[in-house]
């Protein structure tokens, strides 16, 4: 058989090829020696990075669930639920329900089983169930995801300070269960923490401060930008008109009402209708009253209307004595303002 | 006790070195110190060969033949493509042994098992991406085994059972690669699996079409038992099906002998078994030293494949409800989920693989030519090519980038940050996405900052030029997405984990409003990676965590 035009690329000498396979085999061997190599940091990193991917997906479940009644940034609403992403929580709270186990049980059984309503409750919403285990919507492993995920806000939250008592002046029943540190002590940040009231807390009293939730929207962002808005909202907020996107959060609107979404036949806003659209909808709820005047009307006395399809009763009456006419007024404008951000 | 007779007659030494002999000869079934010695300085052998001793004597070599024709022994006769796949069923064996002392199948386990095996086994990802690339490997190796028998017509007479075996074999080896995928347990296995049984479910008439269906999933949906069944289908009853296979084809190979190259013989002749002494390369030592050294060096390749370029995927935890956006076959069934797509599920998923099948393994039967040279088979040899190009054509219309684009907003944010897997987005990964609002209308970046991040960030850079090249072609594409904006916000949700936030507005034909909006998030820690491709190794170069 005539010889191939390749015929030079065969190895042909028997040492050729035995050098070749030993060569081969060094390759072998060094490859598995730097693999052998990266393998402890390699295990670590593999680590982080499964940790990691369950904070981005409890993330993801926060933020489609969780956000309504705790807030966008954890921070809690007051009435509607407490807040996570605080100091308290992550410091004293265990202690105060006496649970002996770790916190990432303690949020995982939470998260799980749901909390059941007390008799007299000081938020609005109960915790539901949420683990598939005790008929909820959640797999195991998402109720671990949104621990992990909740669990991540510790850093933060261990740079909150506890600061001197924010106490507004319309509802009066904040904690005072003592006040630390003298005024010129410079605050980092505020624990947002709401006095939880199944209990009194077995912090020493020296050392807790119970303030309210007024912070809400103004505190996200990076510990830089909330520590330079702080003390001014602090500062500011027994004085002068609070402005409306903060109490849109503070008075808990937000846990029911979506900013960002319209309200039509298709898109039904729940528990409480979708105020996207509301400068188009509003003069057309109740005759004879323009725009402004029904949304005063509802904030101020909610049952005179109710939107078709929403039962009665859920919303708070309270809402004059804790805001200032001026303030219901500024909200009310804003709320309505088509251009306000969404 | 009396001195043994042979230690009276020689001497001590010569009786040890006689032992010595004996042993050695022992341990290579046949072959004495001597005769190795005279293997290794390129001798030849004597008369009778004492060199055929080992194939009578030992198991492995006795189903190996004793000599070969010199022309098949060439590389490019064969490419020893059909010893490749053997030798990578055998890596199969080993490394899905390893993996198997790690992992129960289980839905409760098999996820959380695969992520253990990652981070807690050393060498445990090696031996998972190393399974994973031999699996892929192996088929191609297989098919190109079979395109090189057939570019060479080595399936005709009297090889025609030998090709029918091969197909068999060709058919089990895609079935083990798609029953191992399943196991990993996450959205990428679980799709592709529940699309997989649901062809069968096509199959006519109705009732065995569910019947196969239902015990291929042992349950109407995938779930604990679909998942012990692909197991055992996996690790017990392919393998064991596909050995016994094996052995029938090689049987048949090594009985025939490998056919010779078209020119050694006439037309219609067969003289593969009745070599000519002087062409004949004896297996010992000839044949066995390139097969092992062949052997080694591929497995330096797949090591050194699997240490720095292959990445085994693994995606979130399967979830059954929720299908990921353009769920995908594995590569190698692309050509099926081509066909689905522009026919139904009986025609595309059952009946022509089927016909197509049944032409592979009929093809010795259908082919009357007897002459196995190229020139005289310009029909063959053109119908293969074409074949191959309808392969590749249906293969590229099962990639999501035929007929199934979902809305232009989905598309851009998909493209840059996928459900699953990946993407532009996650691959920069969270140190490189500098917190901030980036608005395709406007100045997307400052230009000192831009020229900052040319240097610096060129990966954020290139992000923000995809993203906003994609609206505008979506724009000129779709008549239903004018004016668009498209808004990219990072910002900072948690401590160490960031907010990529998503808001596209567009106006339709009619000049109606559209809006799309989705947040992804992104942790410092998590990596993705792609499956082919050099490794990210940017974990060697972190800090030491305190811990």
């Amino acid at each position: 058989m005539r010889k191939p035009w390749y015929f030079w690329l065969y190895v042909r000498s028997p040492i050729a090829k035995i050098l070749l396979g030993m060569l081969a085999v060094l390759i072998s061997f060094a490859a598995l020696a730097a693999q052998g190599m990266f393998e402890n940091k390699r295990m670590e990193a593999q680590t982080d990075n499964w940790h990691g991917r369950s904070v981005e997906k409890g993330a993801e479940i926060f933020s489609s669930n969780c956000y309504t009644c705790h807030g966008v940034d954890g921070k809690g609403l007051p009435g509607v639920a407490p807040a996570l992403h605080s100091r308290y929580f992550f410091t004293q709270r265990m202690k105060d329900v006496s649970w002996t186990g770790s916190l990432h049980d303690y949020i995982a059984l939470t998260v799980a089983a749901g909390r059941p309503s007390k008799s007299k409750s000081q938020w609005s919403q109960i915790m539901p169930t949420w683990s598939s285990k005790y008929g909820g919507p959640m797999r195991e492993d998402q109720v671990e995801q949104v621990t992990q995920f909740v669990l991540n806000w510790q850093e933060d939250a261990m740079t909150q300070a506890w600061g001197t008592p924010v106490i507004t002046p319309t509802t009066g029943v904040t904690g005072t269960a003592g006040v630390t540190g003298t005024a010129a002590t410079p605050l980092v940040t505020l624990d947002p923490f709401q006095p939880f009231h199944d209990g009194p807390s077995k912090a020493p009293t020296s050392t807790i401060t119970y303030t309210v939730g007024t912070l809400g929207a103004a505190a996200v962002g990076t510990a830089a930008a909330i520590s330079a808005t702080l003390p001014q909202t602090a500062a500011a907020a027994p004085a002068g008109p609070r402005p409306p996107q903060e109490l849109y959060v503070a008075m808990a609107c937000s846990g029911c009402h979506k900013l960002d979404q319209d309200q039509t036949p298709a898109n039904q806003g729940q528990p409480g209708p979708n105020q996207g659209n509301l400068h188009e909808t509003a003069a057309t709820r109740v005759p004879g009253e323009d725009a402004e005047t029904y949304v005063y009307n509802s904030i101020v006395n909610p049952s005179a209307f109710v939107v078709p399809g929403y039962p009665d009763g859920i919303m708070p009456k309270d809402f004059k004595t804790k805001m200032s006419e001026e303030e219901i007024r500024s909200l009310v404008k804003w709320v309505l303002d088509p251009n306000r951000p969404k | 006790m009396a001195v043994q007779p042979e230690v009276k007659n020689k001497t001590l030494l010569e009786t040890a070195l006689g032992l010595a002999d004996d042993t050695f000869t022992r341990i290579t079934a046949g072959i004495s110190a001597g005769e190795f010695r005279r293997m290794l300085r390129g001798e030849a052998p004597g008369k009778p060969n004492p060199r055929l001793k080992p194939h009578t004597e030992a198991f492995l070599l006795h189903i190996k033949p004793t000599y070969y024709h010199e022309s098949v022994t060439r590389f490019t006769h064969t490419f020893r493509l059909g010893l490749l796949s053997t030798y990578l069923f055998f890596v199969e064996t080993i490394t899905g042994l390893f993996l198997m002392i790690w992992y129960a199948p289980s839905p409760d386990r098999a996820y959380s098992d695969m992520t253990r095996l990652l981070s807690n086994v050393p060498f445990g990802q090696f031996m998972r991406d190393l399974h994973r690339l031999g699996a892929e490997m192996m088929i191609v190796v297989v098919v190109a085994h079979m395109v090189r028998t057939y570019l060479t017509g080595s399936y005709k007479a009297p090889r025609q059972f030998t090709w029918f075996t091969g197909v068999l074999l060709l058919v089990m080896t895609l079935f083990l690669s798609f029953s191992g995928y399943l196991l990993p347990w996450d959205q990428l296995a679980f799709w592709a699996v529940t699309i997989g049984t649901s062809m069968a479910d096509a199959v006519p008439p109705e009732i065995v079409g569910a019947t196969v269906n239902l015990l291929a999933r042992g349950a109407p949906d995938i779930s604990a038992n679909g998942l012990l069944r692909f197991y055992l289908l996996h690790v017990f009853f392919l393998p064991l099906l596909l050995i016994l296979f094996f052995f029938v084809h090689y049987y048949k190979v090594v009985h025939f002998g490998i056919s010779l190259p078209a020119q050694e013989e006439e037309v219609g002749q067969d003289t593969a078994s009745k070599v000519p002494a002087d062409r004949r390369v004896y297996y010992l030592p000839d044949v066995l030293l390139d097969e092992t050294m062949f052997l080694i060096g591929f497995t330096a390749l797949i090591i050194v494949l699997t240490v720095f370029f292959f990445q085994a995927p693994l995606e979130s935890i399967a979830n059954p409800q929720s299908t990921p956006l353009h769920t995908v076959a594995p590569w190698y069934f692309y050509w099926l989920q081509g066909l689905l797509k522009i026919a139904n599920k009986m025609v595309a998923g059952v009946i022509l693989p089927g016909v197509l099948l049944g032409l592979l393994a009929g093809i010795p039967y259908l082919d009357p030519n007897p002459s196995r040279r190229g020139k005289d088979r310009r029909v063959a040899i053109i119908s293969g090519i074409v074949a191959g190009i309808v392969m590749g054509i249906w293969s590229w219309m099962g990639t999501p980038y035929y007929a199934v684009r979902a809305a232009p907003a989905t598309e851009i944010v998909q493209e840059l940050i996928p459900e699953e897997g990946a993407g532009l987005v996650r691959e920069l990964g969270y140190s490189h996405l500098p917190n901030g609002i980036y608005d395709t209308t406007k100045e997307m970046l400052p230009e000192a900052t831009l020229a900052d991040y040319e240097k610096t960030n060129p990966g954020f850079v290139e992000l923000l030029t995809e993203f906003k090249s994609l609206t505008g072609e979506f724009d000129k594409e779709d008549k239903d997405f004018n004016e668009p904006q498209s808004i990219l916000t990072i910002s900072q949700e948690q401590p160490h984990l960031k907010r990529i936030q998503w808001t596209i507005t567009w106006k339709d034909a009619k000049g109606k409003d559209g809006k799309f909006t989705r947040a992804f998030f992104i942790h410092e820690d998590s990596m993705y990676w792609e499956q082919y491709g050099l490794r990210d190794f940017s974990y060697l170069s972190k800090p030491e965590k305190a811990k």
